[in-house]
């Protein structure tokens, strides 16, 4: 049986735990155990652009928790992604700055050793367990137009995070089609959400959401899938006062891509809290 | 020390020296495809001494990390003049209510329990809170 620890950040839990449900749903079927992490806080992703030696230390704060646990790492979020895998290269590279982070972590009685790795659910979906294996337990297949969102920190900056090709993805594709969908090809697929400039400049963020959203609608797609709770914010939660600001209308559903794998394993609306979508999924698109 | 010597005394600019200037980076730059922002631009300011413009409107998308023909790390680049940035003058005011939480809560949000309550409802396990955060930040921003 696989084990991970399990690694929510500070996204899921405030604003889209039907990923985090429908996540434990569908590792549980998949004979995934989760090992959740208390108090586990944030990665230090902001950290990046505020202080090196404070995103290293809380990245570094993350890590060991699943150190202690003798576990890899389970993130759902791209962001968490791209910052623990940044920090712990830098760390494992540089026993200076390791040492110097170890004397900060100490204070908690915590120790970064380097011996547990980092993945996305995306990844451990697709290396880690397999398409094979999950194939096997599709038992629904869907009939559906899907638009796959990869967004940016599960794949890039490819040198470090080293998974999949940051130019022509295919395993977020693979995994959705293995469900029974389809995954439809559209302009710009790998534009980013623009989340991360929210803050500094909303309008630059929603034009950046919006363009994708209406890519995703020309080509006819019944909903749009990602792997990241943030991109899941600017397209789902966002959508309405995206279609407000820029006069338009898009009306796309937009799922977590476990509860697209939910769904098709035989699992219902409920079980994956697909009611708290915000655009409205009907449920009777995916019957075959 | 000007921006440009602090970049090159900082391990993660070493890359800044690689640009040629070539603009590959803005070509591919989703920012710029629909405002004035320009990636190149601000490499190319700091290399000339000068100050570089709209430094917080980088979405941190890796885009011309993937396109440079040069290395050079752009997107780490601009984070780090971020932090020289906020070094100098301070946080931007986006910015301080994350931290703000972050000292008190140890997420980037303040915990409500209208979403635990939810969450109990949905049969998940409760956020609990740490101060952890809050000793790493103390720890590692003092002068
Ligand atoms: S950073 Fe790279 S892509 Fe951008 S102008 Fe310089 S050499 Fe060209
Ligand atoms: S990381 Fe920033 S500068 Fe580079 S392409 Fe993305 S938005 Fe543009």
């Amino acid at each position: 049986m696989k084990k991970y620890a399990y690694y929510l950040g500070c996204t899921i839990p405030f604003r889209e735990s039907n990923y985090d449900l429908s996540t434990r749903k569908v590792m549980d079927n998949l004979d995934v155990e989760l090992v959740d992490l208390e108090g586990a806080g944030c990665c230090g992703l902001y950290y990046e652009q505020i202080n090196e030696l404070t995103h290293l230390a809380m990245s570094a704060r993350v890590i060991s928790m699943a150190e202690s646990l003798g576990l890899d790492l389970m993130v759902l979020c791209n962001g968490c992604n791209g910052s623990l895998v940044k920090a712990r290269n830098k760390l494992v590279e540089n026993s200076e700055l390791r040492d110097k982070v170890n004397e900060i972590l100490a204070d908690i009685d915590r120790e970064f050793r380097g011996t547990s790795e980092i993945k996305h659910v995306i990844r451990i979906l697709y290396e880690d367990i397999g398409i094979d294996e999950i194939k096997k337990t599709v038992k629904n297949p869907l009939n559906v137009k899907v638009a796959a969102h990869y967004g940016c920190h599960l794949l890039k900056p490819s040198e470090q995070i080293k998974f999949d090709d940051p130019r022509e993805p295919k395993s977020l594709d693979e995994l959705i089609e293995v469900t029974g969908a389809k995954s439809v090809d559209y302009f710009d697929k790998n534009l980013c959400c623009g989340g991360f400039v929210l803050g500094a400049d909303k309008d630059i963020a929603y034009n950046m959401t919006g363009q994708k959203l209406q890519n995703v609608k020309d080509v006819g797609a019944d909903l749009m899938i990602t792997a990241c709770p943030f991109c899941h914010v600017m397209y789902d939660a966002n959508q309405r006062a995206i279609e407000n600001e820029l006069q338009k209308k898009f009306g796309i559903p937009v799922l977590h891509y476990p509860q697209l794998l939910g769904l098709a394993m035989g699992f219902n609306a409920r079980d994956l809290a697909l009611e708290q979508n915000r655009v409205r999924v009907n449920p009777g698109i995916f019957d075959s | 020390m000007n921006l440009k010597e602090k970049i090159l005394a900082d391990p993660e600019g070493k890359s800044l020296v690689n640009c040629f200037s070539c603009g590959m980076c803005t070509g591919g730059c989703p920012v710029a495809r629909i405002s004035d922002y320009n990636p190149r631009r601000i490499i190319h300011k700091v290399m000339l001494n000068m100050e570089p413009e709209d430094i917080w409107l980088c979405a941190n998308c890796y885009t011309c990390e993937e396109r440079c023909p040069t290395k050079t790390n752009v997107a780490d680049l601009i984070n780090l003049i971020r932090r020289i940035t906020i070094k100098k003058d301070g946080m931007p005011e986006f910015i301080k209510p994350l931290v703000e939480n972050l000292k008190t809560t140890g997420y980037t949000v303040q915990i409500g329990e209208l979403e635990n309550k939810r969450r109990e409802r949905m049969n998940l396990p409760a956020v609990e809170t740490t101060d952890e955060i809050k000793k790493i930040i103390q720890k590692t921003t003092l002068k």
